[in-house]
């Protein structure tokens, strides 16, 4: 008996280092599970989504990815990192459908700012329940088979790895890491944050000092707060956590990397810094911002994008700046409120607003050149917002309701206790407060849910970018040999195949409608209103109908006089809107 | 008054071709530039570096030639820029006779400042000067879709006459809104139909509507701008401009180039614009937005004064007004770059005086340019007309269409034999403004003892030029270092008050910054003051 007992513990022990160490086999067992709605049960490629991956394990499971679904996923480096890492990114489609590059695409990235970390996971995500969710999903199905998504996880993997292995804040870097004179004083980083402590998170120092105007905080010890006029303080705040290396008089002045903005590097209504601090040289002068405008470049399909960065709870769109008002005019306007809205019902604790408005003027920002520069549906979330510590408004309210939620939730992993230092210059000090992994990146156990939800809303763009199909064909006969070929072509989504700026602009090239086969064409036309007679005849070529904009929810008419008979076909051809035929 | 001239100019290049020493009796083509380029760099391989810092698509080169002495890196830095237009072969011209003259007798000018000199940014569209078929080309060879229909190159220009030249077309129409100008019927302009005129013209490019959509020549080979490429007021999606701003090898490999050399504090291009002769104006409501429009008072101030230079060193006047075009180099260099900037055709045809003795003269009341030039090419028997003939137009049936007008790059290139003179007067007056680069010294340096071993050390850092160390634009633009004061002490000694570096963000013209520092013990103090684009001075004090 006793023997039974310790062969089956022997038994467990092996097979629980089994299936940690092999995920595969873990997932292999469907006699563990029970399928939880809305998630892949039983995942070719297993993910823990309650912490955060370095470049490298992202890498490692996009690798997984488009080895465990060879049909659905592509992997390519869309180009290297100022520092040499590869910038990935995934194809996610049904390869065994249609042409990836010609389908009506999103394109998401996250990361952009490198300590705003969690759009990779997000990112991944979804490229995670896509790939998982074919098989049983048959949304998800006819999504992939209609769509195409581009992801690239993290844009600024040097930026990923400095926050995570450097001593940082939650607010630093956010640049991206090309060493720049920031302070023009002719040395490059000569004074950064120092980790006085060695922790790898730059907090807070304090001095004792009875001229100081805070004290600690009775009900929560690790808290500073300020006295009253007229009371006795017992400690000053000295700052961030830092040294002044080069002597001149301030602390921490210039980072070792950056300081500049890699979202205020894009081509549309780009400005110098001068006016939009954080720009560089010129648009893309940043090498991880220019591989991905080149990717765009080479896909004219990508009819929507969506960019993650942190924090705040948002679903931002354009413009950027008041100076580029015109840009969003009200036709465009429409579809992204109609998008935007519907996100914010699906995510709680977020609000759609409008970049210059409701947040700070960007000039040069990533979701302006996609709108402005492409005429791509752009949204940016801030993702993570204070309303998810406790699920009502106000749960951001400042520090309060994090030390409170710390507690709570957390127990006290979120800060670091107030310890003494001996400083060079300040002499004896206390360094403690906040680490760098709260208040802008999710908890872990938050994370998870808060992925879906913000990929619920990108599939929901996603979804709504063009789906063309030929509606009708119908003969009308003139006479003399003669008749007219009347085409319905329906966009059966909300995304116009051109948007209105994209009009504007002639951004894209127009839609091409074109008959080929037996008839010989005489004239085409688009009809503008056929009860009414009001066309536009297409005196060149007459045969590729060239349509400016098929717009969303509607219908265009296109007409052809021919002459002969025989079988033809119509071919529908639009950038952002893929390609359809029918034959009659 | 037309023959002295052309004798004048007949002794001008009789006196200058030997003594420059040249063979080029024409524009230099692109493999000519290259040739004085080396010449110039192998024959003064101690002073000179020359770079080819890209390729165009095009396969010609985008060259750098670098003329300075000593510490290069770190005195300030003139550069000159010619070929921001194709069409604008005299800029690539004097930018050349400038370096040639800048190794010759101007070398003196190399002690103060180190020059960097782009020929011609516009390789590409300056070829078409020399080809069969002539047009005034501003684009580089990518390869664009010029009017944005999806279709690539459907309307070139077509050479109708066969003359090797594409001018104008203009076509007797009733719906036309063109008439004759009344100074010379060979000049279209609009008819005021306030003043009860009615048009009869239309004008054209050469070529036929290949397309059939109305317009001419309206996509020809495409190509992207170099002077429609840069990011202040850049045209978005306007022909030539290219998809987003600096997107051209042409355009960031000068960028890249600049933004690489912290000493340059000037840019002069040769092209359209023009602030040399007349300087940009201060507008307080364009200067005072965020997104600026106008150059700051300070800045206006320098352009004034440089100007008023200009106009005493170069004897053509009544220069054309241009400011700027959007997305063209010289304003960025200004407002992007941050840099002081100038810019000028460097030669127009002058206004020729409507001749009051002449009965049969009808005078050129709206001093119209294109009158004007015909004007001034017959007194100076320049060839730079072709005569309106008819020709059968496939377009037009059975309308009298004509072909002809001034011929392309006559009225940006004047006769090659008279660049000489011009060459010299912006080369004297380019070596004139460079005497002025920014400099520093240190004087009225006192030091004070105070007790026991204490002593207060007080130093005037004088800027020596009548030029601002930083342009108020440049100081605010970020690309000039500030000027950094570094104070070393010896062993034993120590601040009492003051600090070992110091920073300073910009000494006006002929002014001063006064620096006191309180230092304890005694011992010699060093004090080395400058930024890459003032140079650098070092001054050594003795504590006692």
């Amino acid at each position: 008996m006793k023997l039974k007992i310790y062969l089956l513990s022997l038994t467990l022990v092996a097979t629980a280092m089994f299936a940690s160490t092999d995920a595969q086999s873990q997932s292999s067992n469907p006699e563990h599970f029970f399928r939880a709605a809305g998630t892949p049960h039983n995942p070719k490629v297993n993910v823990a989504w309650n912490r955060y991956y370095s470049p490298s394990g992202i890498a490692d499971i996009m690798k997984k990815i488009a080895a465990a679904y060879p049909d659905l996923a592509k992997l390519e480096s869309i180009g290297k990192s100022y520092e040499g890492r590869d910038l990935w990114l995934l194809t996610i489609t049904n390869f065994k459908e249609g042409n990836a590059d010609r389908k009506p695409a999103i394109y998401i990235d996250g990361n952009i700012h490198s300590n705003e970390i969690q759009g990779a996971e997000f990112s991944l995500y979804t490229a995670w329940y896509l790939t998982e969710s074919f098989a049983d999903v048959a949304f998800i199905k006819e999504l992939l088979t209609d769509k195409t998504f581009y992801i690239a996880p993290t844009i600024n993997p040097d930026g990923r790895e400095d926050y995570m292995r450097k001593a940082n804040t939650a607010s630093s870097p956010r640049s991206g890491v090309i060493p720049i004179d920031n302070d023009r004083d002719q040395l490059v980083g000569e004074d950064g944050a120092d980790d006085l402590n060695g922790d790898g998170h730059i907090t807070q120092m304090r001095r004792k000092n009875p001229n100081g105007r805070f004290i600690v905080d009775p009900q929560d010890s690790r808290r500073m707060i300020a006295v009253n006029l007229g009371m006795q303080g017992e400690y000053e705040l000295l700052g961030q956590e830092g040294i002044d290396s080069d002597g001149d008089g301030s602390n921490g002045e210039d980072r070792a990397e950056g300081y500049y903005d890699p979202n205020r590097d894009w081509g549309w209504n780009w400005q110098p810094g001068y006016i939009q601090g954080g720009a560089w040289k010129y648009p893309f002068s940043q090498p991880e911002n220019r591989a991905v405008m080149e990717f765009a470049m080479k896909h004219p399909n990508i009819a929507a994008a969506q960019s993650y960065h942190n924090s705040g709870g948002m679903i931002l769109r354009g413009p950027g700046a008041q100076e580029d008002l015109p840009t969003y005019d009200r036709a465009d306007t429409q579809v992204y409120d109609i998008i935007g809205r519907k996100g914010e019902s699906m995510i709680p604790g977020y609000r759609y607003l409008v970049v210059y408005k409701d947040l700070y003027s960007v000039f040069g920002g990533e979701l302006d050149w996609f709108h402005g520069g492409r005429g791509v549906f752009t949204y940016t979330n801030e993702l993570w917002t204070g309303y998810l510590m406790y699920n009502q408004e106000g749960g951001g309210r400042g520090q309060d309701a994090q030390y409170e939620f710390d507690k709570d939730l957390l127990f006290g992993d979120a800060l670091v206790n107030w310890e003494t230092y001996e400083h060079p210059m300040f002499g004896e000090i206390e360094i403690g407060g906040f680490k760098k992994n709260v208040g802008r990146a999710h908890p872990g156990f938050l994370l998870e849910s808060d992925a879906h939800r913000n990929m619920a809303f990108t599939i929901f763009h996603a979804y709504h970018t063009p789906k063309l199909v030929i509606q009708s064909i119908e003969e009308k006969d003139l006479g003399g040999g003669l008749k007219e070929v009347n085409v319905m072509i329906k966009n059966e989504r909300l995304i116009p195949t051109h948007s209105s700026h994209d009009l504007k602009f002639k951004i894209n090239r127009p839609d091409y409608v074109t008959i080929s086969g037996g008839p010989k064409v005489i004239t085409g036309m688009v009809v503008e209103n056929a009860d009414f007679n009001r066309n536009t005849e297409q005196v060149q070529n007459p045969s590729k109908m060239e349509v400016a904009n098929i717009p969303g929810n509607d219908v265009i008419h296109v007409r052809w006089i021919v002459s002969g008979s025989g079988n033809y076909t119509i071919t529908v051809d639009s950038a952002k809107g893929g390609i359809v035929s029918k034959s009659k | 008054m037309k023959e002295r001239i052309t004798k004048t100019m007949l002794v001008a290049a009789f006196l200058f071709a030997p003594f420059l020493g040249m063979s080029q009796s024409n524009y230099p083509t692109n493999a000519q530039t290259a040739q004085r380029l080396q010449k110039i760099a192998s024959d003064h391989s101690q002073i000179t570096k020359l770079e080819s810092l890209t390729k165009t698509d095009g396969g010609a080169d985008i060259y750098v030639l670098r003329i300075g002495t000593g510490d290069v890196d770190n005195k300030p830095g003139i550069v000159v820029v010619g070929g921001v237009e194709g069409f604008h072969l005299l800029g690539t011209e004097l930018a050349l006779q400038f370096a040639e003259q800048l190794v010759g007798e101007k070398r003196s000018a190399l002690d103060k400042t180190t020059f960097y000199i782009f020929p011609n940014m516009s390789p590409d569209a300056s070829a078409q000067y020399f080809a069969s078929l002539k047009y005034e080309r501003r684009a580089n060879a990518r390869n664009t879709d010029m009017d944005r229909d999806g279709r690539m190159s459907e309307d070139p220009f077509e050479d109708l006459n066969n003359d090797g030249h594409i001018t104008m077309m203009r076509v007797e129409d009733a719906t036309g809104t063109l008439i004759p100008h009344p100074a010379d019927s060979r000049v279209l302009i609009p008819a005021k139909t306030d003043k009860g005129e009615v048009g009869a013209f239309k004008i054209f490019t050469e070529g036929t509507d290949n397309d059939k959509d109305g317009k001419f020549n309206e996509d020809s080979e495409g190509g992207i701008f170099f002077n429609s490429n840069w990011s202040y007021k850049y045209p978005s999606f306007q022909p030539g401009a290219g998809e987003f701003a600096v997107s051209e090898k042409e355009t960031r490999a000068i960028a890249d180039y600049l933004y690489d050399r912290w000493n340059v504090f000037a840019v002069f291009t040769f092209g359209p614009a023009n602030n040399l002769s007349a300087p940009l104006k201060y507008n307080r409501s364009g200067a005072t937005i965020r997104v600026i429009t106008s150059i700051l008072e300070e800045d206006q101030k320098v352009n004034a004064f440089v100007s008023d230079m200009y106009n005493k060193t170069i004897t053509q006047k009544n220069a054309p007004d241009n400011s700027g075009s959007d997305g063209d180099f010289f304003q960025w260099a200004y407002f992007h770059y941050g840099k002081m900037s100038f810019s000028t055709p460097g030669w127009w045809a002058p206004m020729i005086a409507d001749d009051k003795d002449n009965p049969d003269q009808i005078p050129n009341t709206d001093k119209n340019s294109e009158v004007n030039f015909m004007r001034w090419a017959e007194q100076n028997s320049v060839d730079a007309l072709v005569e309106w003939t008819s020709v059968n137009h496939p377009d037009f049936p059975g309308k009298k269409v004509e072909v002809g007008g001034i011929k392309p790059f006559a009225m940006y290139n004047p006769p090659f034999e008279m660049v000489a003179d011009i060459a010299k007067e912006h080369t004297d007056f380019m070596v004139g403004f460079s005497a002025m680069s920014p400099g520093l010294s240190m004087v009225n340096e006192r030091i004070e003892k105070l007790d026991n071993n204490i002593y207060r050390i007080t130093v005037d850092l004088k800027n020596t030029s009548v030029l601002p160390t930083h342009g108020e634009l440049g100081d605010r633009a970020g690309w000039l270092k500030r000027i950094r004061i570094e104070t070393g002490l010896a062993g034993g000694q120590s601040f009492l008050s003051g600090r070992g570096i110091t920073l300073v963000n910009s000494i006006a013209g002929d002014s001063h910054e006064t620096m006191v520092w309180l230092v304890q013990g005694k011992g010699n103090v060093t004090i080395k003051a400058g930024a890459p684009h003032t140079g650098y001075i070092t001054k050594t004090l003795n504590l006692n």
